[in-house]
């Protein structure tokens, strides 16, 4: 019995060409790591010490953010107090025209 | 601690150690693994320099994150490890403008007599096309089982999808690829 086309095709795929790697590609990646420093990961008390050294001497930042805050503490203030209840549409028409009596 | 040690100590030791900055460790793996990273990345890229890079990239990656290695959430260096390496080739060849299956390589027929290794080589030069005009997963799954040393389950691992899935794309990748191959086989 002769060789089928799966075998043959496994047999492609097992042969296939790989050009050998350079010889000192290994030591070329310990080398490069060398002189790449590692970033570890920070704790949370890391992370605030780096996001304040990093923000507090840039004034435009820091304004940029209160104002960002301030908008959102005014807007949602401001939805909370708003008097929404229109149930009696004559207290407006009489707000709207004094000097009229009702219709 | 004295460099004759660092061969006895397993990768998750190692890895243990890479995160402490421990540079030797990190040396100790890279020797340890480079050539099997590299057969896979070889294998998507067809191009000895890029996959050099690609391989390069992976643990340079690992070395200056070591805190991605999570112990918790990975069996086995070699498994994560290859998803990773598999990650930077397809996102290689996205970049890549896309394949482009030419006709230029003449297909041998009866009238012809041509060298057999020439006929070889043409059948391997088709055959490294056709792989790469797959669908993304196919290839991964063909890339990853025909690597030396990593079983079907562990190729399954590296994609995460079931063993049996993996069979199937295996089976599709090989259906197609025997109607693409048949004047070379």
């Amino acid at each position: 019995m002769g060789i089928t086309d799966d075998e043959k095709l496994e047999g492609m795929l097992k042969s296939r060409h790989i050009e050998p790697a350079s010889p000192d590609l290994a030591s070329r990646i310990i080398l490069r790591a060398s002189e790449i420093p590692q970033n570890q990961p920070l704790s949370l008390w890391q992370w605030m010490r780096q996001l304040f050294a990093d923000f507090l001497p840039k004034p435009a930042y820091i304004l940029a953010s209160v104002l960002i805050l301030g908008l959102v503490i005014g807007f949602s203030t401001a939805t909370d107090t708003t008097p929404t209840d229109d149930s009696n549409p004559i207290n407006i028409q009489g707000f709207l025209y004094p000097d009229e009596g009702p219709l | 601690m004295a460099a004759a040690n660092w061969p006895d100590k397993d990768d998750h030791e190692l890895l243990g150690l890479i995160q402490d900055r421990g540079h030797h460790a990190f040396a100790e793996l890279v020797k340890r693994h480079t050539e099997r990273f590299y057969r896979l990345a070889y294998r998507y890229v067809q191009s000895k320099e890029t996959a050099e890079d690609i391989v390069q990239d992976a643990f340079l990656k690992l070395w200056e994150n070591p805190g991605i290695w999570q112990p918790e959430r990975n069996n086995k260096f070699t498994t994560w490890f290859y998803r990773i390496v598999v990650n930077l080739c397809l996102d290689w060849q996205k970049k890549k403008r896309p394949v482009e299956l030419d006709d230029d390589i003449p297909v041998s027929d009866d009238r012809e007599p041509l060298d057999t290794a020439m006929i070889v080589a043409q059948g391997q030069q088709r055959l490294e096309k056709e792989i790469r005009a797959l669908p993304e997963r196919q290839r991964t799954a063909l890339n990853l089982c025909f690597e030396e040393g990593l079983s079907n389950q562990e190729a399954a691992e590296v994609m995460g999808v079931k063993l049996k899935a993996l069979q199937s794309l295996i089976m599709r990748a090989k259906t197609t690829l025997k109607d693409r191959m048949k004047h070379y086989l």
